[in-house]
């Protein structure tokens, strides 16, 4: 069964213009002018049960909108969304007892009361028995290791602590879905990988369906079997990580440190006849980028046998880099396809 | 009995933060006071220049003033909607307001409450005595029920009238004057309507009903069978006011934006 439907979501915000100077100022005053701004431009995923599921994009590409839709907040301007069999908007009191929510910017406790009594105060909003509440946070301190922290004020944790705090409050009902926006934002790395092994547990334990945005994508190379990228209110990319790093890493570098010197035009003539491209570091370091097509091994013969090696490192392209160039093209398309797509366009042009 | 539980709940907390910050507290408990007080001296003013306001001698409309702060206490007490635009709406609070199951509209109010306004209710209730006494009042078996009632009538006005102006929020960024500019006109509510011109009158029974929530249902309780029609319709007009409010509101939810990312 699928946790998340989404069928043409769309979500339209009217914006005011701001007329410019005093002169515009007062024009606005008379005479509003408003322009359309479409967040989320009619898409459409699913999500199974038990699934962890990334949200990328750059900022303001509409993540927080749909998660903001998904989660019963905002009203879609059309589209059909179903989320663990409700329509959020529609049963909000009913559907949002079923569904755990992390803002990471945004507290869901109480500021001047001690975090347990921020969740004693949750757990009657969301109805949740005496013992399964006990049950539920002695699991979750202990797990979180927050059982100094239990009394203490919200405003004197710091922001790790406070995370750790927030997913307690998110998940103290059991909810079967839960929505995180960035939920590591501003965190070190410890916190951020004890972050990411309790969501890993969570969802192998309970089953719990998780939807986050993020921009840190180690979030998504820890977590998720699926990502889907938003770029402009529309979905580019949705499917495997390991997919999208094959279609898009084009190659792989390979470093060498040499122990005698070695001078580049030596290296070339070594693998002469290969599409591979060398660069020198200095007399003793030189690396050379090989396309994916062409087995790494051979390349490395052929040096190997040739040249006085110390060191050798593989690269793969990593993950930052694919999303980073995908941002930039604004397509998920592969790269050669976008090139044969451009030139295409600029022959039509010329005809 | 969920809901009075969460009541229940949420006042705790508001007494435990509270407590924190004493100082704060009596302030306002102080604060609050001397602006009943100044009003009352108001009063006392008028009457130390004229012997009867449209009819209505001194007891009779410091009796409606009496009964006036009751209602306006306990409004003050559980439906205190002041910030709600620039906590919920500009801050984007309301997004976690709304991923919660309870009345949304329920738990901003819960968060908000202000139990010290409540001070002022007792306040009028000891002035209702002793002019009521000084009138020479019968206290009859009706008259406690029926005080309820039309104090519960007259929140239900005020609620309505400010839960649909608050609404406006969800439309436009900065509804600012409005409130302010209603909190001057519930004001001319406390004292005999019959003083304004007809036009106010209608508006202050009809429109923005505020003659309800003091003259028309004090009036019962002085015995003046002009208004007592008027203050039987005190618990209609509460329902109609408070539904308007609450379809308002449920309406302007739906075409809340968030804020921010």
């Amino acid at each position: 069964m699928n946790a998340i439907e989404v069928q043409d979501l769309r979500k339209t915000f009217k914006v005011q213009k701001n007329r410019e100077g005093l002169k515009g100022a007062f024009a606005d005053l008379f005479k509003r002018q408003y322009s359309e701004v479409t967040a989320v431009k009619d898409i459409s995923f699913k999500i199974p049960e038990g699934e962890i599921c990334g949200y990328i994009g750059e900022n303001g590409a509409g993540k927080s909108t749909t998660i903001k839709m998904l989660t019963g907040i905002l009203v879609p301007t059309s589209g059909q969304v179903s989320v663990g069999g409700f329509v959020p908007y529609m049963e909000r009191e009913k559907f949002v007892q079923n569904i755990g929510v992390v803002f990471g910017q945004r507290s869901q406790l109480w500021w001047d009361i001690g975090v347990i009594e921020s969740f004693q105060l949750l757990r009657k909003v969301y109805r949740v028995s005496e013992h399964d509440f006990k049950k539920r946070l002695d699991e979750l301190v202990e797990r979180l290791e927050l059982q100094e922290l239990l009394n203490r004020p919200v405003r004197k944790l710091s922001l790790g602590q406070r995370m750790r705090c927030e997913l307690v409050a998110a998940l103290l009902h059991n909810p079967s879905i839960l929505f995180l926006d960035e939920p590591t934002i501003g965190l070190d790395i410890v916190v951020k990988s004890e972050i990411r092994d309790f969501l890993k547990d969570t969802n192998r334990e309970h089953g719990t369906t998780i939807l986050l945005t993020t921009h840190d994508l180690q979030d998504i190379e820890a977590l998720c079997s699926r990502v889907i990228m938003l770029d402009d209110g529309r979905i580019i990319y949705d499917g495997g990580l390991e997919e999208l790093k094959q279609r898009w890493g084009t190659g792989r570098e390979v470093q060498f440190q040499f122990g005698a010197a070695t001078r580049l035009a030596q290296l070339v003539q070594w693998t002469e006849g290969m599409p591979v491209t060398w660069t020198a570091e200095n007399d003793l370091g030189a690396k050379v980028w090989i396309p994916l097509e062409l087995n790494v091994s051979d390349v490395l013969a052929r040096v190997v046998g040739a040249a006085d090696i110390t060191d050798i490192k593989i690269i793969e392209t990593n993950t930052d880099e694919i999303v980073r160039s995908i941002y930039q093209s604004g397509s998920a398309d592969k790269p050669e396809d976008k090139i044969a797509a451009l030139q295409e366009e600029k022959e039509a042009a010329h005809v | 009995m969920y809901h009075l539980g969460l009541l229940w709940e949420y006042l705790k907390n508001y007494m435990k933060t509270r407590l924190t910050y004493r100082a704060d507290f009596w302030v306002e408990v102080i604060s609050d006071l001397l602006f009943q007080a100044t009003n009352f001296i108001f009063i006392m003013v008028i009457f130390m220049h004229t012997e009867s306001l449209g009819g209505w001698n001194q007891n009779e409309v410091v009796f409606v003033y009496g009964f006036f702060m009751v209602p306006f206490g306990v409004f003050s007490c559980f439906v205190n909607m002041w910030n709600f635009s620039e906590r919920y709406i500009v801050k984007g609070e309301m997004d976690r307001v709304l991923t919660r199951p309870a009345h949304n509209l329920f738990q901003i109010l819960l968060e908000n409450v202000d139990p010290p306004s409540l001070i002022g209710s007792f306040i009028g209730l000891v002035i209702m005595a002793i002019s009521g006494a000084n009138l020479g009042l019968p206290f009859e078996w009706w008259t406690i029920p029926v005080l309820l009632l039309l104090t519960l009538s007259a929140v239900a006005i005020y609620t309505g009238i400010y839960t649909a102006l608050t609404s406006l929020s969800f439309y436009s960024d900065a509804p600012t004057g409005i409130l302010p500019l209603m909190y001057n006109i519930q004001n001319y509510g406390r004292y005999p309507v019959t003083i304004y011109n007809r036009a106010i009158q209608v508006l202050l029974t009809w429109i923005i009903p505020f003659a309800f929530v003091g003259i028309y249902p004090a009036a019962l309780f002085l015995q003046r069978d002009e208004m007592r029609g008027m203050a039987i319709l005190t618990p209609v007009v509460g329902a109609v006011f408070l539904s308007i409010g609450l379809l308002c509101w449920n309406y302007g939810v739906k075409r809340y934006k968030g804020a921010g990312s």
